[in-house]
């Protein structure tokens, strides 16, 4: 037998810092293909090319969770251990595997339209299963408010189009990353106003207790200096926001386990 | 609902005198090893179950508001639930339901992924470090499945645990709650007839369930799950649509004045 012990480096929660990467990962890349195919699908150059950054995102982080798990031999058990749809968890596993075909396919060949939306619709699955996942459990800083795919949604078009951005400077972009940046901060903010009843302590946590840091840190330096900076020094912005976002995912895992 | 044949252990917080019998035999049976704990104020020790400790008895004590002094316990444990959140959101199957309604992990399949730990409401599943699976109370399938009893209820002194089918647990909880209120409880209830499909240990409460830490109206993980689909795929709609409307209509307006 086998175990790994991957140390979380900041704390001791059963889902921590490399689940968030996890998330960041497969979200900002997975944004990114998503904008692509829905705003730029003329740019073939740039829909297989964001498709690469998506497989090699669903790819590291697939890795990471492989590495995560109490007995990372045993991965092949979430694909050929029987039929489990109501496992999120489950269904997530296999969002990844063939989401992380497609996204190769679509780079590797010449695809059609349908293709490559079809495949998106598998990106959105692997980007949008993260938020359901922690959903079903019985955390209430997760399920309390049905918002949890909203806000992980939108912070994908956000770093997705943050990302983009830094190696296609496009006006429209700009508009895109804004607009989405708005929709994700006013979901947050309903997010946190919705749970707190049944996750006071959890809210607590980030508004002024220990994950506070990476609460203000993502509304501060990940959130508002870049919808500042946006229209001043765009690749700084589009940093920042791919740092916002991880922040944000290790909040949000962070704040359900306290 | 549990089937009448199924096996159940009654807990009557009415009889128990909070002297950890139980607690200690299931250690003992299950050879699980000691933890380190530290004295927090409370008799409740260790605070709360972990991969080593299957049973942990809670003690609430304080004043009534008409002044008169209470010092109650409940039996922490799994509760084997008939809609057991842990089995749903088990992408292997490792965690699952066995004859006569018990939940037990199957160690050899468990790849570590941590999901049941994070979807049950009593906190029971817990993940051993070391061996890299989860571990939680089997309700001595070793034992009753050879006819005896589980550890805890033999070792009870006051008859405060009590094994048998389901049928027969139910209609001792609810005579033994028509007895209570004879005597003047008035809020004496039965715990876990509603919860999760219906649980196949039940509690005789002298109280309300809060009042024990007990989550009343638990929302299945089959529901969780599904809430969280349907506010994905909303939410994906409403992105992709909002997005693409707010960038295009500028450009076609833009493209208008030209």
């Amino acid at each position: 037998m086998i175990t790994v012990n991957l140390p979380n480096p900041m704390g001791e929660e059963h889902w921590g810092f490399w689940i968030a990467l996890y998330f960041f990962l497969a979200g900002t890349t997975g944004g990114a293909y998503l904008l692509s195919v829905l705003f730029y699908d003329k740019d073939q150059g740039l829909v297989r090319r964001s498709a690469l950054w998506a497989f090699l995102g669903v790819a590291v982080g697939a890795g990471l969770l492989v590495i995560d798990l109490g007995q990372p031999l045993r991965f092949l058990n979430l694909l050929l251990n029987g039929f489990h749809p109501a496992s999120v968890m489950w269904l997530g596993s296999w969002f990844l595997v063939l989401a992380g075909a497609g996204l190769l396919w679509v780079y590797l060949r010449p695809t059609s339209r349908g293709v490559q939306q079809g495949v998106a619709v598998l990106a959105a699955l692997v980007v949008g299963y993260t938020a359901v996942l922690l959903m079903q459990t019985a955390k209430p800083f997760w399920n309390a408010s049905p918002l949890l795919p909203w806000l992980f949604l939108a912070s994908a078009a956000t770093a997705g189009g943050a990302l983009l951005r830094l190696w296609y400077p496009h006006e429209k972009l700009s508009r895109l990353v804004i607009a989405s940046a708005l929709v994700e901060g006013a979901v947050l903010a309903l997010h946190l106003i919705w749970t707190y009843p049944a996750a006071t302590p959890g809210v607590l946590a980030l508004l002024v207790g220990p994950l506070a840091w990476a609460f203000w840190g993502f509304v501060v330096v990940g959130w508002g200096l870049p919808l500042f900076l946006e229209r001043r020094n765009a690749a700084l912005a589009a940093l920042l926001t791919l740092v916002g976002a991880f922040l944000l995912r290790y909040f949000v895992v962070m704040a359900g386990q306290v | 609902m549990p089937n009448p044949k199924d096996y159940a252990i009654l807990f009557d917080a009415s009889r128990c005198i909070g002297c950890k019998a139980c607690q200690v035999a299931c250690k003992q049976w299950n050879d699980l090893e000691a933890e380190k704990t530290e004295n927090r104020g409370s008799y409740t020790n260790p605070p709360r179950l972990t991969a080593h400790t299957w049973i942990s008895m809670r003690y609430y004590e304080g004043l009534r508001p008409d002044g008169d002094p209470y010092f109650d316990f409940i039996r922490g444990s799994c509760m084997h639930c008939t809609h057991a959140p842990c089995v749903v959101s088990c992408p292997t199957g490792a965690m699952a339901h066995r004859e006569g309604g018990v939940v037990t992990v199957d160690e050899k399949t468990c790849i570590g992924c941590r999901s049941c730990v994070q979807a049950c409401p009593y906190g029971a599943v817990h993940f051993d470090e070391a061996r890299g699976v989860v571990h939680k109370c089997t309700m001595c399938y070793d034992r009753i499945s050879n006819g005896d009893q589980p550890a805890c209820v033999k070792a009870c002194p006051t008859d405060a645990l009590t094994f048998g089918t389901y049928q027969e647990i139910r209609a001792l909880a609810e005579e033994r709650v028509r007895v209570l209120k004879e005597r003047g409880y008035a809020r004496a209830n039965v715990y876990g007839l509603a919860e999760l499909g219906g649980t196949h240990v039940l509690y005789v409460l002298t109280e309300h369930p809060s009042q024990y830490d007990l989550p009343k109206a638990v929302r299945e993980a089959e529901k969780r799950a599904a809430t969280g689909w349907l506010s994905a795929g909303i939410a994906a709609a409403a992105l992709g649509a909002g997005l693409k409307f707010i960038v295009e209509r500028r450009e076609a307006l833009k493209g208008g004045g030209q």
